[in-house]
């Protein structure tokens, strides 16, 4: 029994040892730098994944910047807390994607009347004054975007406005998600001649994707244009096609257009995907506003910045890629 | 079970006797408004009933107690006594308060002689103090007429005593007891009338005092029951195991020799250590220290594999808890020890376990449908002859055997004797637990007597009485 | 005379029938779904066969059923044991990270044949070993299988997302070594056959082996295991370990098949595992069931699944129809009260 004791404690120590070995990588905030605190929804998604990858890349630039990211895991309340918890440590700049409108609201204006500027990025809150500033890209435009480009598309494959369209949704009720869909639908919407041929939900996942598009292939001979709600799912809807030998005959649209390997951006240039559209990071506005708002006291931020989206097509895929 | 029918006086004990299987627990719990009659009428007290809740039973003062105990082990005995309980269902509004539940039942476990502080969870209780535990459980709702489901099947003899003595009791309070067994000598103590089933049907009911043993068996099996007398003896002068000085946290340097064709069996009251020798020898609890040696070589056994190789074989107490698996059928519960043998390659060879498997069942007479029937089917005294063919499988050179008898009916237990004998013929070496003395005098060549973890004391059978071995396992060693 | 034979006979093929029921109750349901399927599938474009039954369909449904028929194949010899284990969906998640990055962001320079056989030999290997700490500690350290394996799904989900930090690990777009990998184990007839061989080899070493019946007698009565001799650590040891195993090559097909090394992919897998072994008729409290019930459970539920999104059902009405489906199936595998003993 006491043997159990001791190898439980040790097993324990080490354990703690290398979690706070992995965690040593920040450095100590020193009273004449600055101290950013980035407060993230959700790692575990490949979208965030990248923004906090950029972020830190973008604040190494700047060696007086000690920057901090906290994961809420897509939880209201473990987000409140972190917040709470980055308020004691009076940061010079708080920075936060809320995970959800409501009831982050309250906890970003403390932080605010604290005297903290608070960077409100992608996603607003239910009450404006609780942020200095909002940093942001509209998923609506987005749809609005890629539904005009596959209007453009359908014509050259058809002669005409006219064609059948499947959707492969994220998670329904997720606000962006039904942006993205309303903005492509009010475009199709003024052609009679497009139709929605049937749409699946996919979770947001390119397995998810591949196994829905199969059945939809099966029980749909004809098909134009795939648009992909992001481009995991237009990709698993491409692969399910492509098994079927039926990948030529339609087209592949996502939206995200994230860079790397397993990105969008990387998909349009292998010509699995015919377009994406870019959902902006926005870190790289959050860094420029954010830097001004910390060195300089006589800015005044305005209160939204709307980045905006950029159609990636083979023409200029290679030329975005990184 | 048909037509039974049968009137019973208040304050009357009444025996309710059967082989198993007789359909006397169904008789019980029709009483108790467990199960429902197809047709027939219930009379109690002047007022007729026919179909009713177990609840509506006890609101007008119909009890059971079950054979296996149905408390809450985690529970105080205090809760266990108020929880769901018509007459106490005061104390359950509102929040629980244990320092007046104690206060209440106080008096109903003093009732049953039980002294012990009312917030202990049953779990830490022996069987004996369980079952007043249940007994105060029942009194306290006003019950006159209590059912007792073989309450003896667990206890030892003083603990057999003393619950007489409660009955006793009850019934000069006018309460009145059917108590269901098939224990012929208790049931001669205690009961004032005997009604006998046989196979659903009820056979007769006679008063205790117009009839004896002899009659009420041939009623109940429908034939004489022979061979009252000692088995022959095997016995052999040649150690086939001997135990020195072991010791585990429940049992105390225990010592003694089992000769080659020997029947050792061993007595002693619950708790007196006896199931937990087993244990030690089967490599199921730590040793503290002290040898064992088998067939010459001295072993150290730390698991049950390890026992079955060195031919030590244990069937444990309990077959439903510790024995069989109830879901398994008939063939892979014989088979599940004896699988090393069994086998090509990790492969079962059917063919092979078809065949022993089958010349199992018939000589030892398992009555079942088929080798492939699930024990769960079986009645209780095949299953013992299942959890003992296993055993049998594995051929050990040592077996002990812990209860083998408890709670199979008659004719089981004939069949169980007649199989250690046949060990013993073959110059095995058996030790037989019972917590029969008559069985135990029958059967065994010597008689170890426990208690408290001890060996007190070795009896020769032939000099021995059952006054004597209950004299030295009732002694407590200092 | 024959009329007279013909009038006894009848009864008693009724109750052979019966009986025969009885005992697949699940292989009943299976029938019931797939006429239930035959009925509400849309007919095909052009041919106007029903679209149900198509080859390609057919084809389409065991594809899909594979992986989780694999998992649920380890996962029926668990529950056997009264075990359980919630980590299956993280484990799949490792396994195809753990692929994916071995095939894109590891240049062993050892020739593609052996890359390829290290990208799918060592995640399963890391999976196993998974498998085998669980047993350990459930066996040894006697922790209930139900917190060992929630630490596990939680433990191992993140450490799948620390492996790619977060991000998807694409394969097999390009002409690189993961393309020849994806190529060689994405095609259906391998995903197919890989599914049935291992339920063949499964439900011989369930049925026919030592092993097999000692997992049963565990499950069924773990102290009278003991008692019994068995070699209850061992036995738990393999079967966790098998678990992992098997969740591993389940793993290896999903990222060939997405071309994908997804660490948030396979979440609430375990519980699609745990309703198709329990609609197989195996108890969740150990020591009865059997293989061949897992995989009708495991049809079940993709031939529900498959016939309602080739109607174009709604997904939220898809998961109250599995939810009732579940219960139905469950209680009809109950057994039915027997006459009391006494």
């Amino acid at each position: 029994m006491k043997n159990g004791l001791t190898i439980a404690g040790v097993v324990l120590l080490a354990v703690l040892v290398s979690v706070t070995a992995f965690a040593e990588g920040e450095k100590d905030s020193s009273d004449d730098g600055y101290l950013v605190i980035f407060s993230q929804a959700n790692n575990a998604e490949p979208y965030r994944a990248a923004q906090n990858d950029s972020f830190k890349e973008l604040w190494g630039a700047y060696p007086d910047v000690t920057f901090e990211i906290t994961d809420a895991q897509q939880d209201n309340s473990r987000q409140i807390s972190q917040i709470e918890t980055a308020i004691i440590k009076q940061p010079n700049l708080l920075i936060v994607a809320p995970n959800e409108r409501g009831p982050l609201s309250e906890i970003m204006g403390k932080a605010k009347n604290s005297g903290i500027p608070v960077i409100c990025l992608e996603r607003d809150i239910v009450d404006a004054n609780n942020y200095t500033t909002w940093i942001m890209s509209d998923n609506y435009s987005i749809g609005k975007l890629a539904g005009e480009y596959m209007v453009e598309l359908l014509i050259k494959k058809n002669g005409e406005p006219k064609g059948k369209i499947v959707d492969l949704r994220g998670l329904l009720g997720v606000e962006g998600e039904q942006k993205r869909f309303n903005g492509a639908w009010d475009v199709f919407k003024q052609y009679s001649g497009i139709t929605q041929e049937a749409e699946a939900v996919a979770g947001w996942l390119q397995s998810d994707g591949r196994i829905r598009m199969t059945e939809i292939l099966r029980a749909h001979p004809e098909i134009d244009i795939v648009y992909g709600h992001n481009d995991p799912m237009a990709v698993g809807g491409y692969l399910a096609a492509k098994d079927l030998g039926r990948e030529n005959d339609m087209l592949f649209i996502g939206v995200d257009g994230l860079q790397g390997e397993a990105g969008g951006i990387k998909k349009v240039i292998d010509g699995v995907l015919s377009a994406t559209f870019t959902y902006p990071l926005c870190t790289d506005k959050a860094v420029e506003i954010g830097n001004k708002i910390m060195r300089d006291s006589d800015f005044v931020p305005e209160k939204v910045y709307e980045v905006q989206s950029m159609m990636v097509t083979p023409e200029n895929a290679a030329e975005l890629y990184k | 079970m048909r037509d039974v029918s049968f009137s019973i006086e208040r304050g009357e004990v009444c025996a309710l006797i059967g082989e198993n299987g007789a359909g006397k627990s169904t008789v019980g719990k029709i009483i108790a408004g467990i199960y429902r009659p197809d047709h027939g009428q219930l009379v109690f007290e002047d007022e007729s009933l026919f179909s009713y809740t177990p609840l509506e039973a006890q609101s007008r003062g119909i009890s059971l107690i079950l054979q296996e105990l149905d408390l809450f082990p985690s529970l105080s005995i205090a809760m266990n006594i108020v929880i769901n309980n018509i007459h106490f269902k005061y104390l359950e509004k509102g929040l629980i308060r244990p320092r007046i539940i104690n206060r209440e039942v106080k008096p109903w476990l003093e009732k049953v002689g039980i002294n012990l502080d009312p917030s202990i969870p049953v779990e830490a209780l022996s069987m004996a103090q369980v079952q007043l535990v249940a007994i105060a459980r029942v009194l306290s709702m006003n019950t006159r007429l209590i059912i007792m489901d073989e309450p003896t099947s667990s206890l030892t003899d003083d603990a057999v005593a003393n619950l007489f003595d409660l009955i006793a009791e009850l019934k000069h309070d006018g309460v009145t007891i059917i108590f269901v067994s098939h224990k012929m000598n208790e049931i001669f103590r205690i009961a004032d009338s005997i009604v006998v089933m046989r196979d659903g049907c009820f056979i007769g009911k006679m008063l205790a005092r117009d009839t004896d043993h002899d009659e009420v068996i041939e009623m109940m099996v429908g034939r004489l029951l022979s061979g009252k007398e000692r088995q022959q003896s095997w016995k052999t002068n040649d150690f086939i195991l001997s135990v020195d000085n072991l010791s585990t946290l429940r049992i105390k340097d225990v010592s003694f020799n089992l000769y080659a064709g020997e029947v050792l069996g061993v007595a002693g009251l619950v708790g007196a250590g006896r199931s937990e020798l087993g244990e030690a020898l089967f490599g199921m609890d730590k040793k503290i220290h002290g040898h064992v040696t088998l067939d010459g070589t001295l072993v150290d056994v730390r698991s049950p594999g390890g026992a079955i190789r060195h031919g030590f074989g244990l069937i444990p107490e309990d077959r439903k808890i510790q024995g069989l698996m109830m879901q398994l059928s008939v063939k892979e519960n014989m088979i599940l020890s004896r699988l090393d043998q069994l086998n090509k390659y990790g492969f079962l060879v059917n063919w092979k376990i078809q065949e022993s498997v089958n010349e199992l069942v018939e000589s030892i007479k398992i009555k079942t449908s088929s080798i492939d029937a699930i024990v769960d089917t079986l009645s209780g005294g095949n299953q013992q002859k299942v959890l003992v063919s296993r055993w049998l499988m594995v051929d050990p050179n040592v077996l002990f055997l812990d209860d083998p008898t408890r709670g199979v009916d008659v004719g089981a237990k004939e069949d169980i004797y007649e199989i250690i004998t046949s060990l013993a013929s073959k110059g095995k070496g058996i030790i037989f637990v019972s917590s029969e003395l008559p069985e135990l005098l029958r059967c065994s060549d010597r008689i170890l007597v426990m208690s408290e973890g001890n060996v007190v004391k070795i009896l020769n059978t032939e000099e021995t009485t059952q006054k004597e071995i209950m004299f030295y396992a009732t002694r407590v060693l200092q | 005379m024959l009329n007279n034979l013909e009038k006894n006979r009848l009864p008693l093929i009724f109750d052979m029938m019966a009986s025969r029921m009885k005992k697949f109750q699940s292989f009943t349901g299976l029938l019931l779904i797939i006429i239930m399927a035959i009925i509400l599938s849309p007919r095909q474009h052009g041919t106007g066969r029903v679209l149900f039954l198509t080859p390609e369909n057919i084809s389409d449904i065991f594809r899909q059923v594979s992986e989780n028929g694999i998992i649920a194949i380890g996962m029926t010899f668990i529950i056997l044991t009264s075990g359980i284990d919630l980590s299956v969906g993280s484990v799949l998640a490792l396994a195809a990270t753990f692929c994916a990055k071995l095939l894109t962001q590891w240049d062993p320079s050892i020739g593609q044949p052996v890359h390829i056989f290290l990208a799918i030999f060592l995640p399963l290997v890391v999976t196993t070993s998974f498998g085998t700490l669980y047993g350990l500690v459930i066996s040894k350290l006697k922790v209930q299988p139900f917190i060992v394996t929630l630490a596990g799904m939680i433990g191992l989900r993140g450490f799948a997302r620390f492996l790619t930090n977060n991000a998807n690990l694409d394969i097999g777009f390009g002409d690189d070594v993961s393309s020849v990998f994806a190529d060689l184990v994405s095609p259906k007839p391998v995903v197919i056959s890989t599914f049935i061989v291992i339920a063949v080899i499964m439900s011989v070493l369930l049925s026919r082996t030592v092993y097999g019946l000692r997992v049963k007698s565990i499950g069924d009565n773990l102290i009278g295991a003991r008692y019994a001799g068995l070699p209850v650590t061992k036995v738990l040891l393999i079967t966790y370990a098998l678990s992992g195993f098997l969740t591993g090559i389940a793993g290896i097909l999903h990222a060939a098949q997405n071309h994908q090394g997804s660490p948030n992919d396979g979440i609430s897998y375990e519980l699609d595992a745990i309703a198709a072994v329990v609609i197989g008729g195996t108890k969740m409290t150990g020591g009865k069931g059997s293989i061949i019930g897992t995989i009708i459970g495991v049809f079940i539920m993709g031939i529900l699944t498959n016939t309602f999104r080739l109607k174009g059902v709604d997904i939220n009405v898809e998961m109250m129809a599995k939810a009732v489906i579940i219960v139905i199936a469950v209680w009809l595998q109950m057994p039915r009260q027997h006459k009391s003993k006494g």
